[in-house]
């Protein structure tokens, strides 16, 4: 299915949706293993966003909660009893990104803050695939042209200053 | 085709597979010819996976915020008391 949450408004009604039909089967079957809150919280937050992931990329049926409680519980056992905590999102069924160096990290604080604009209209367009039109409108341009051409600008902008800020950090690390 | 090999778009169309077959072939003969052409698309893709990580960030304090509210909010009580009652210890 097309993703359909474009806005952080439709997202969160989502997600509250997610967690009063999937969150409580989750948290039983870890409990019954002798998990705590925390661990089922931080390990259905990761779920969440595995099937947000999934969602947009229109792999999955829409609110395919037996997915949900099937991954969480994989999730659970392979971070909290097989004694090995280090089990980050990339290494279960999503498709991996590269891992983020110290560099990385340090150069998305910088865009996170002194580039937000601009990151916060390429994240609508790749990692949420919202439509240019309703991007448009959300973001207070006339018109799909008018906000394509600022994300053309934006990918610009932000590329030289990832590829400056990345030869700074290099520098700097060694 | 545009001539401007060097454009955010181009490399855009290219890695998202956006490009006809004769467009994507002319880009890869630009790609052999053009070591600044070549640099660009890769701190293209370095931006890609940035944007990426970013949005995984944004989402993961959307849902935190979901969280909070669920679980301190007087309108989902039952809901988080329900939760809560599984992991008491007896």
């Amino acid at each position: 299915m097309r993703n359909i949450y474009h806005s952080v408004e439709q997202r969160q009604k989502l997600f509250i949706q997610l967690y009063k039909t999937a969150f409580p089967a989750i948290a039983k079957y870890i409990s019954r293993l002798g998990g705590t809150a925390d661990e089922a919280k931080d390990v259905f937050q990761d779920v969440l966003i595995i099937y947000y992931e999934k969602m947009v990329a229109q792999a999955l049926p829409e609110k395919d909660i037996a997915y949900m409680v099937g991954t969480s519980k994989n999730l659970w056992l392979q971070r909290y009893r097989e004694n090995n905590r280090q089990v980050s999102l990339d290494s279960i069924d999503i498709p991996a990104s590269e891992a983020e160096t110290p560099a990385d990290k340090r150069l998305l604080n910088f865009l996170a803050v002194a580039g937000k604009k601009c990151m916060d209209l390429l994240k609508s367009f790749y990692y949420d695939q919202s439509p240019a039109a309703e991007l448009a409108q959300q973001f207070g341009y006339s018109g799909v042209r008018s906000v394509t051409v600022q994300k053309y600008k934006c990918l610009e902008k932000v590329r030289e200053t990832v590829k400056q800020k990345s030869l700074t950090y290099a520098d700097f690390m060694e | 085709m545009p001539t401007s090999w060097n454009n955010p778009a181009q490399i855009d169309n290219y890695l998202g597979n956006n490009m006809s077959n004769g467009d994507a072939l002319v880009f890869e003969a630009h790609l052999l010819l053009n070591p600044e052409l070549v640099d660009k698309m890769q701190w293209q893709q370095k931006t890609y996976m940035l944007v990426q990580s970013y949005g995984r960030r944004q989402l993961k304090q959307e849902i935190e915020a979901v969280h909070q509210q669920l679980f301190t909010h007087t309108k989902h009580s039952r809901f988080s008391q329900k939760i809560m009652a599984l992991f008491k210890k007896l």
